[in-house]
């Protein structure tokens, strides 16, 4: 009958703080069964209560590496339990599990004790722990009693008959674990997988004990022949043929299993480097992808801070003029108010010379016409063109025509009323200005088109930059099967090395079998030379003996053969089947997986898509899932039914949404309970926190089960406990 | 996997059953009474493999069942 765990309950284990109580338990039934929880929900702290209960530790979060218990218990005691806890008083964790099987339902409690010596709860220092001995007990369902187990060997039995150690691997793990289930890279890992599940290792036992019989049986009947009979050469050399070419074989038979190793070693590594490589390539890849994309960033990062350098320049520059935005009218005032002073200016000017020199200020003519040449004219002719008179020399006519001709020099003889007239200060301004105040009416356009240049710029480094974050995090996935520090070139070199070596083995594997397969002609040519030689009167029962001895040897080592040779279909159909069914609900659906024998005998297994074609280096959610299926097929092709719960931790958590239905829908037909600890159903602002896939399983009649996990937030770590909400 | 079916996996070689006058092996089992030598010979093997003797434990029952020693 199969180990169903009934419950579950927690005392100050980690968050989860209380007595075993109803706070604390959780009841579990056959078939699916649920815990949904958001990170840090206690998700692994559930799971930790099992690998203490298997081998006495938990899986530190702080660094991922499984502790014994004892040397952190300080860590596993709920905070809040600690900090109830006294200098000199006590505290007790543990945790109680309760499984039945047929008749018998068993309860285990592992804790410890924890005394308070110190003020420091977190340190290790400040407490003493005791180890508390496993209470084991158990009823059966007709007087379900519970009686102590004291024997400490039925109390280990008990607690491995949960799920028994070989099979954990199957059916205990945790989400980053799934990729180890069975490590296809390794040397007939799927034949360990076999004969763990199956009886192929009786035939295996079968093919060794009948091939030491077969060389036991023939040592008798020939000895029967040497004591027995006379001298015999024509035997005595076949005999010696035959233990040659036996030699012969042997020695081939190592060296074939050394190439095969080889070949094994070589699969294995190019196995380990498959998702590697296909990372090498990829990375190789984005470091090129990335290279440009920094280039183009620094280029568009260069544009832009030049673009911002320059914003400044425009306020000044009188292709920009900004600073005389919202001077549009100050260039009439400036007009009126200049006209004004010069008028005031040139008024008292004026009057200053002319209070000076009175004579000199009144010109027939205004005081810049004629021009030079013309007066020159009118002086050598003595002649007014400009009224048309005569003007003898020494007439006030012609000397006026002198004056005039002479103003620009007598006009620097003019006395400023004013030290400094300004004049040229405010004819600077007005040239300066000139470009400015052409440029005001566009300002506001210019400003426009500047600010959508630099949102432009500013839009496309960010775009850049975004860019490049997805490249390097697409970099930063990849090396989730890989390392920092290996080259992707060694890699790609050392994926390529491993598939030469594969080649080389394979040739002299393939060589090797044939010089066998020619031994083996051989010495079936000299074993029956043998027989026509053999007296006539060698006891029949020894002749008899080594007959059924070859033979058996042979019929064993073909059914050995057949029996594998079958079990591997078994598992590719079943394989199929379970894969199938997780990816119902994803769109990877067309594809199979498909087993096949390498050279060396080793079962390798692939994903071909619709054309045939080997797909490699798919995503590592998928490739969890191709193993998970051949996991589930080898529990499914087991002749007799699987027995043991699935306990697993964020098992799909690499798989991706699309592959969350698929996964209950098979593991509910392969593993008689499931106890699946899930966030990807997690939903914080549901009422009913899950989502809706959550919501569909709920519904689902092979889902007996389902809690949601949560801690309340915003508190201090002494005050975090974790409690639960039971849906189903 | 019981050891009847062992012992029919291994005996489905019609050459071999040819050879020993082996019939209807569907119905042959692993229990004595024995009509056949070679028949009996893997019996013993697969029964007392399991029962853990060792090799020259075995062979030293199916040297018995030819009476030679």
């Amino acid at each position: 009958m199969a180990s169903i765990i009934n419950k579950i309950s927690f005392k100050n284990f980690f968050n989860y703080y209380g007595e075993y109580d109803e706070n604390t338990t959780y009841e579990f039934e056959e078939g699916v069964n649920i815990i949904v929880a958001d990170n840090g929900a206690g998700k692994s702290k559930f799971f930790n209560a099992f690998l203490w209960l298997f081998y006495d530790q938990i899986l530190d979060s702080d660094d991922k590496i499984k502790k014994n218990v004892k040397d952190v218990a300080v860590k596993i005691i709920s905070d809040k339990a600690k900090n109830e806890t006294a200098i000199g008083d006590s505290v007790e964790t543990g945790i109680l599990i309760e499984y039945s099987t047929g008749m018998w339902k068993y309860q285990i409690i592992k804790s410890f004790t924890a005394t308070r010596i110190r003020e420091n709860i977190t340190s290790f220092d400040s407490w003493q722990i005791i180890m508390n001995d496993v209470e084991v007990s158990q009823a059966d369902h007709v007087l379900p009693r519970f009686k102590p187990v004291y024997d400490a060997d039925e109390k280990n039995n008990i607690i491995k008959k949960l799920i028994l150690p070989n099979l954990r691997q199957y059916s205990f793990f945790q989400g980053e674990e799934v990729d180890s289930i069975i490590d296809f890279g390794k040397k007939s890992s799927i034949e360990e997988a076999v004969s763990t599940l199956t009886d192929i290792s009786k035939y295996e036992e079968l093919v060794e004990l009948t091939k030491a019989f077969k060389v036991k049986a023939e040592k008798d009947l020939n000895k029967q022949i040497q004591t027995g009979q006379e001298h015999n050469e024509r035997l005595d050399k076949a005999i010696k043929l035959k233990e040659e070419l036996e030699k012969s074989l042997e020695n081939d038979e190592i060296k074939l299993k050394e190439f095969e190793n080889l070949y094994d070693l070589a699969e294995q590594e190019k196995n380990e480097l498959e998702q590697n490589f296909s990372n090498a390539e990829k990375r190789n890849e984005l470091d090129l992808k990335i290279k440009e994309k920094n280039r183009r960033l620094n280029e568009a990062a260069d544009e832009y801070n030049s673009f911002l350098e320059t914003l400044n320049n425009r306020f000044f520059d009188g292709n920009f003029s900004w600073i005389s935005l919202g001077f549009e009218n100050i260039e009439t005032e400036f007009q009126e108010k200049i006209q004004a002073f010069r008028e005031i200016h040139y008024e008292k000017k004026a009057q200053k010379n002319r209070d000076e020199n009175p004579n000199q200020h009144f010109h027939f003519l205004p005081l810049d016409s004629p021009d030079s040449v013309s007066l020159k004219n009118m002086i050598d002719r003595e002649h007014c063109f400009v009224c048309n008179r005569e003007a003898k020399i020494g007439t006030p006519a012609h000397d006026h025509f002198i004056k005039l001709k002479n103003r620009a020099i007598d006009s620097k003889k003019d006395v400023e009323f004013v030290k400094n007239n300004l004049e040229a200060f405010f004819g600077g301004l007005q040239i300066n200005a000139q470009p400015f105040y052409n440029k005001i009416e566009s300002i506001e356009e210019s400003i426009l088109k500047t600010r959508e240049r630099e949102i432009s710029l500013n839009e496309r480094l960010t775009k850049l930059k975004g860019e490049l974050k997805t490249l390097k995090s697409q970099r930063k996935d990849l090396l989730i099967s890989g390392n920092e520090d290996d080259d992707p070139q060694v890699i790609i070199n050392r994926y390529k090395g491993a598939i030469k070596r594969i080649e080389q083995s394979s040739f002299q594997i393939e060589k090797l079998k044939e010089n066998i397969r020619q031994l083996k002609t051989k010495i079936q040519n000299t074993e029956k030379e043998i027989q026509s030689l053999r007296p006539a009167d060698v006891p029949e029962s020894y002749l008899l003996n080594y007959q059924i001895c070859f033979d058996l040897a042979n019929a064993t080592e073909q059914a050995r053969e057949r029996v594998f040779d079958n079990m591997v279909n078994l598992l590719e159909n079943n394989a199929n089947k379970h894969f199938q069914e997780l990816i119902k609900y994803n769109d990877l659906a067309g594809g199979i997986l498909k087993f096949s024998k390498t050279p060396s005998g080793s079962i390798t297994f692939d994903y071909i898509d619709k054309e045939k074609n080997i797909v490699h280096g798919a995503s590592q959610g998928f490739q969890i899932m191709k193993k998970f299926s051949v996991v589930m097929a080898i529990i499914s092709a087991n002749t007799s039914q699987y027995n043991y719960p699935l306990i697993a931790d964020a098992p799909i958590s690499a798989f991706g949404e699309g592959f969350t239905e698929g996964f209950f829908e098979a593991t509910s037909k392969v593993f008689p309970q499931s106890i699946v600890l899930i966030k990807e159903l997690y939903k914080s602002n549901d009422e009913m926190k899950i989502n809706e896939t959550g919501k569909k399983l709920l519904k689902d009649n092979n889902v007996k089960t389902m809690y949601v996990n949560q801690v309340n937030k915003g508190v201090e770590q002494v005050e975090l406990v974790t409690t639960k909400i039971k849906l189903k | 996997m019981d050891r009847n079916q062992i012992l029919r996996e291994i005996l489905s070689d019609n050459e071999l059953c040819e050879k020993y006058k082996i019939k209807e092996i569907n119905k042959i089992t692993t229990t004595p009474p024995y009509n056949n030598k070679l028949v009996e010979v893997l019996s013993v093997i697969i029964n007392e493999n399991d029962n853990n003797l060792s090799e020259t434990m075995i062979y030293k029952k199916i040297k018995n069942i030819h009476n030679i020693g």
